[in-house]
């Protein structure tokens, strides 16, 4: 079992106009996992994200980091700031400098590191997401996905214990998607605690560990991926289909094509194998 | 704006030094601006002009457009300086107005023509900062010259949003006019309120958003960023001190020559 580095006890958020975001959320975070969060616009997951790194104080319950709960003050803050980054939806929303060097040098130069050390986590950085060749163009030419790289730099280069994406994949094509998704898997192999929300279950069924289903503030499912899709209820309340694989691995085992002691399917790599070795 | 910013990013100079830079331009702007004389201001022109066409995109035609922006107000400012009221008609330029006469002679004329390429003088030695030097780049000459930090902080987050506001702008207004706003001149006045207002209301929202943003990486109330370090050679130094001198003694040489120009 793995520990607890973040946990949310009976939280609740309303904003000044009264809107009830969250209505009393649980949830644990365990060290090193890959978990997805996944529910339809207007659940709450932003303001979930925003309560993880105390942007949001919430109104009522805790919020648990490394067992201890959060210190609200401003050095508190900081310090759960440092171990706790998060790359928002909207790049144009975080990207403040028309300089990549200088946007990603931001958060490293509020750590309080010197500059040579800041220069050298910059360049790291760079070189890991590949930013290096445009890191000479002015944030506004840049395409999405450079965006995106950049904002996920942002984060990394200070170095967090929990790094979270907020629809990493959104208004991305394609292609950037799948880069985007691939420095994501790089980072669960380092070992950072990774959080994302997103609306992709074929994605999330690939790439998670455990899936938290979230609908009008509250949490409705909680489990491995494999227990979340195949609860079709939950699924309904949160506007989410269940994935094409688990679909047709289901109908194929209905037809009697598949044996049902079969490990369910991840990916369509997998489904499709096991057809091929039907008929051998 | 948004040419004159991909100039400068394009520009063969972008790497070189920006203090050396704005040392370069602003000391022929200075040079020209004390001189105030016919032939130092042209001298200046030619001489800036050709660099900036050298060692920018800009050809001599694109150039010659842009000087052409200042150009007309100049011209219409200048011609308040160059004619004068007078009872009698004078000069070789008279024309009744009222019982008074607009007049204007030698003097007056050769002052207009002083002020005009003084003028563009020294706009073409801000044109070589702003096609040569990247806004990152001044912002860093700014902040080594100790200029206070907000003007600095709030030039790089004015400069960043620009384009995000014009971008906003640009999509509001392709959508009204795929719904007709601007069938008549009516309609496009109300769908100009109304993209303002929209305007204001994303830009309040992603001001607080972009807070958030920066908070979430321990913003504390200065924005410290990581300055690119582009040291200038010594042979760029010495020749940006050279021409400066040259066109020091140039100025200093026809002053004492006494000459009208």
């Amino acid at each position: 079992m793995k520990d607890i580095i973040l946990s949310l006890e009976a939280v609740h958020f309303i904003y000044e106009d009264g809107t009830e975001a969250l209505k009393g959320i649980d949830l644990q975070v365990r060290r090193g996992e890959r978990l997805a969060i996944m529910g339809a616009n207007g659940s709450g997951k932003s303001t979930l994200f925003l309560t993880l790194n105390g942007i949001r104080k919430p109104t009522s319950g805790r919020v648990l980091f490394n067992g201890a709960p959060v210190d609200y003050s401003r050095k508190g803050l900081l310090e759960l700031r440092k171990k706790v980054g998060i790359v928002f939806q909207d790049p144009d929303n975080q990207l403040f400098s028309a300089s990549v060097m200088q946007e990603i040098s931001f958060g490293a130069m509020n750590l309080g590191m010197p500059e040579d050390e800041v220069r050298a986590r910059v360049e790291r950085v760079m070189e890991e997401l590949d930013i290096t060749s445009f890191k000479e163009k002015p944030t506004h030419f840049l395409s999405g996905g450079q965006k995106k790289r950049v904002s996920i730099a942002d984060i990394l280069v200070m170095d967090p214990e929990i790094i979270i994406l907020d629809e990493p994949a959104a208004a991305l094509d394609p292609k950037h998607a799948r880069i985007i998704d691939r420095i994501i898997d790089e980072l669960g192999r380092r070992g950072i605690t990774v959080i994302l929300s997103t609306h992709d279950v074929d994605r999330a069924l690939i790439w998670a560990d455990r899936v938290v289903l979230l609908d009008d503030g509250t949490v409705i499912g909680d489990g491995t991926p494999d227990e979340i899709f195949n609860d079709e209820e939950a699924l309904t309340r949160t506007n989410l289909e269940k994935p094409a694989v688990l679909k047709i691995f289901e109908t194929l085992c209905e037809a009697g094509v598949l044996k049902r002691d079969l490990p369910v399917p991840h990916t369509t790599g997998e489904l499709e194998r096991y057809i091929r070795e039907v008929n051998k | 704006m948004m040419i004159i910013d991909k100039l400068a990013y394009s520009s063969k100079l972008r790497y070189k030094n920006p203090m050396l830079k704005t040392v370069f331009a602003t000391g022929m702007l200075l040079i020209c601006v004390a001189a105030h004389m016919l032939a130092v201001s042209a001298v200046v022109l030619v001489f800036m002009a050709a660099l900036t066409i050298r060692f920018s995109t800009v050809s001599f035609s694109h150039y010659t457009k842009l000087m052409g922006i200042p150009f007309g107000f100049l011209i219409l400012s200048t011609i308040a300086i160059v004619l004068n009221i007078s009872d009698t008609p004078a000069g070789f330029f008279s024309a009744a107005v009222g019982g008074k006469y607009l007049v204007a002679d030698g003097t007056s004329l050769l002052e207009g023509a002083r002020l005009v390429m003084t003028a563009l003088a020294s706009v073409s030695c801000l044109y070589f900062l702003t096609l040569t030097t990247p806004v990152i780049d001044i912002l860093a000459v700014l902040r080594s010259l100790r200029c206070p930090k907000i003007i600095v902080e709030l030039m790089l987050l004015i400069y960043r949003y620009i384009f995000i506001v014009l971008d906003m702008a640009s999509a509001i207004k392709t959508s009204q006019n795929c719904r007709l706003g601007n069938k008549d001149f009516m309609t496009e006045l109300r769908s100009m309120g109304q993209m303002l207002t929209v305007l204001l209301i994303r830009s309040m929202n992603r001001s607080s958003c972009l807070f958030d943003a920066m908070e979430s990486r321990c913003y504390n109330g200065e924005l410290q960023v990581l300055e690119e370090h582009r040291p200038a050679k010594t042979g760029e130094t010495i020749l940006v001190i050279g021409s400066l001198s040259v066109m020091l003694a140039i100025t200093v040489s026809l002053k004492l020559l006494g000459g009208v120009l």
